[in-house]
């Protein structure tokens, strides 16, 4: 294969994938890198499935051109947890809060909120619905996940 | 998917090189929310991608007194952050913030939306509202459009072959000023507008209006102002008379059709509805 190599940073790691000018970003993280954590839903930027945040932002994978991703610093949900293992705040208030079923769009939900508590640590019920409005749950009905995102910010603000 | 090569250039005149020498084939790029859907749909198959995120200065915003300058790659969301275009440009402000999602507003460009010329595009409705211009860069060299005379049809725009926009420069309204944009959807987000209205009216020192903008998206088959709705209310005062009767004006001027997302009479009607909504809040 020829291509290109793309580096980067994932989860405070350096990385170097092999990429065809053609593959997203989600296609590297998932393939390149065995990040499998950020699913493929709709491939088309309609249900957050996808979600991983860039230089601080949530952005869908699977539109992110991965050659765009050369010199940034990305987080998927592989690098929520604490080196250790223990949970963020967010992934025990999903567990906690019954935010989870299937679990097929946690991984996007969690990293949603995540870039939005990361710059917005108390927000209103409306900024939740606002930053969580490109994450599409086929299971919870959404009022749990708000909830728990409610309650992951209350205890990291303490 | 098709092959294609991918172009990073660093500077405006690098870009333009590049289109130029790769010809048609080649399609510029910004934040790849439209194009690459329609990579993966086939709509598009180009040859070279050539993007402009990697060319400094161009998604920048700057603020002065007279009015605000957008490059082109400022982010949809980074006109939802900043609160100096919510105060001065609250129409276009509530366009951008209704984007899509927040990842799709991430990346999604101003200028994308604009040279994307869909006519449900909602940045672009919001822009008409305030006599913007586009700056663009080609092979000839740089040359000002008036927004008003850019979009030419569905997915048509005044771009010249080797054309890029470069920034859209818009004029902060001097007088009192009212200005909405409300984009007519089913939910509350992720959803295309079934219509976009946008007015702003501005005030002289008698409370008589001095300026006035009307602009629809899903209207027609651009963004487009209303002349007719427009002169309806320029020179007289904001009474509920004159502002039914620009609405008036403007769902009978509007070029609305039916379509899966919503019905012509149903358009029409809430043309009707929604610039009395906005501009006296009823
Ligand atoms: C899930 C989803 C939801 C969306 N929701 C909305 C919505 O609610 N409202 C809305 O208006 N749009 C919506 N869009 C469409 C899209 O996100 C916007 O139009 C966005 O502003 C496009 O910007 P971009 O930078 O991603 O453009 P790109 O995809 O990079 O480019 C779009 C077009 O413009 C051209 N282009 C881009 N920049 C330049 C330039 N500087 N010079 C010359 N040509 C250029 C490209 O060649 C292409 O033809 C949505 C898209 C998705 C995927
Ligand atoms: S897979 Fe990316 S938004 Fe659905
Ligand atoms: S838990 Fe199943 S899709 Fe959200």
């Amino acid at each position: 294969m020829d291509g290109v190599v793309v580096r980067f940073t994932v989860n405070g790691e350096a990385a170097a994938v092999r990429v065809e000018p053609d593959w997203t970003l989600l296609r590297a993280l998932r393939e390149g890198l065995e990040l499998t954590g950020a699913k493929e839903g709709c491939g088309a930027g309609e249900c957050g499935a996808c979600t991983v945040i860039v230089d601080g932002r949530a952005v869908n994978a699977c539109l992110f051109p991965a050659v765009e991703a050369e010199g940034a610093a990305i987080t998927t949900i592989e690098g929520v947890a604490a080196a250790d293992g223990s949970l963020h705040p967010l992934q025990r208030a999903f567990l906690d809060s019954g935010a989870v079923q299937c679990g097929f769009c946690t991984p996007g939900m969690v990293l949603s909120a995540k870039a939005l508590l990361d710059r917005t640590p108390r927000p209103t019920e409306d900024e939740i619905r606002t930053a969580l409005a490109g994450n599409l749950c086929r299971c919870t009905g959404y009022v749990q996940i708000i909830e728990a995102v409610q309650a992951a910010a209350e205890e990291m603000s303490g | 998917m098709a092959r294609f090569a991918y172009h990073r250039p660093a500077t405006v005149d690098e870009a333009l090189g590049l289109l130029a020498d790769l010809g048609p084939d080649a399609v510029p790029v910004a934040g790849a929310t439209d194009v690459w859907v329609n990579l993966r749909s086939g709509k598009l198959a180009p040859r070279a991608l050539v993007s402009l995120r990697a060319v400094p200065g161009l998604a920048g915003l700057d603020r002065s007194d007279d009015g605000l300058t957008l490059g082109a790659c400022a982010t949809h969301a980074a006109v939802e952050d900043d609160s100096w275009i919510a105060g001065r440009l609250p129409a276009l402000h509530m366009a951008c913030s209704q984007v899509g999602s927040r990842q799709v507003r991430n990346v999604g460009t101003v200028g994308g939306n604009l040279c994307n010329a869909a006519p449900s595009a909602d940045a672009a409705v919001a822009l008409l509202l305030y006599d913007a211009v586009c700056r663009v860069e080609g092979p000839g060299g740089g040359r000002d459009v008036p927004l008003d005379g850019f979009f030419l049809g569905p997915g048509r725009t005044a771009l010249a072959p080797g054309e890029i926009l470069t920034g859209i420069r818009v004029p902060v309204p001097r007088g009192r000023t009212v200005a909405g944009y409300h984009k007519l959807t089913r939910r509350k987000a992720m959803e295309l507008p079934i219509l976009g209205v946008g007015v702003r009216v501005t005030l002289d020192d008698g409370g008589a209006v001095s300026e006035a903008r009307v602009a629809l998206g899903v209207a027609g088959p651009t963004p487009v102002r209303c002349p007719g709705a427009e002169a309806a209310l320029a020179g007289g005062p904001l009474t509920a008379e004159r502002v039914e009767a620009a609405a008036e004006t403007a769902a009978r001027e509007a070029r609305v059709r039916d379509s899966w997302r919503g019905q012509a009479w149903y358009r029409r009607h809430m043309i009707r509805v929604l610039i009395p909504r906005i501009l006296l809040g009823c």
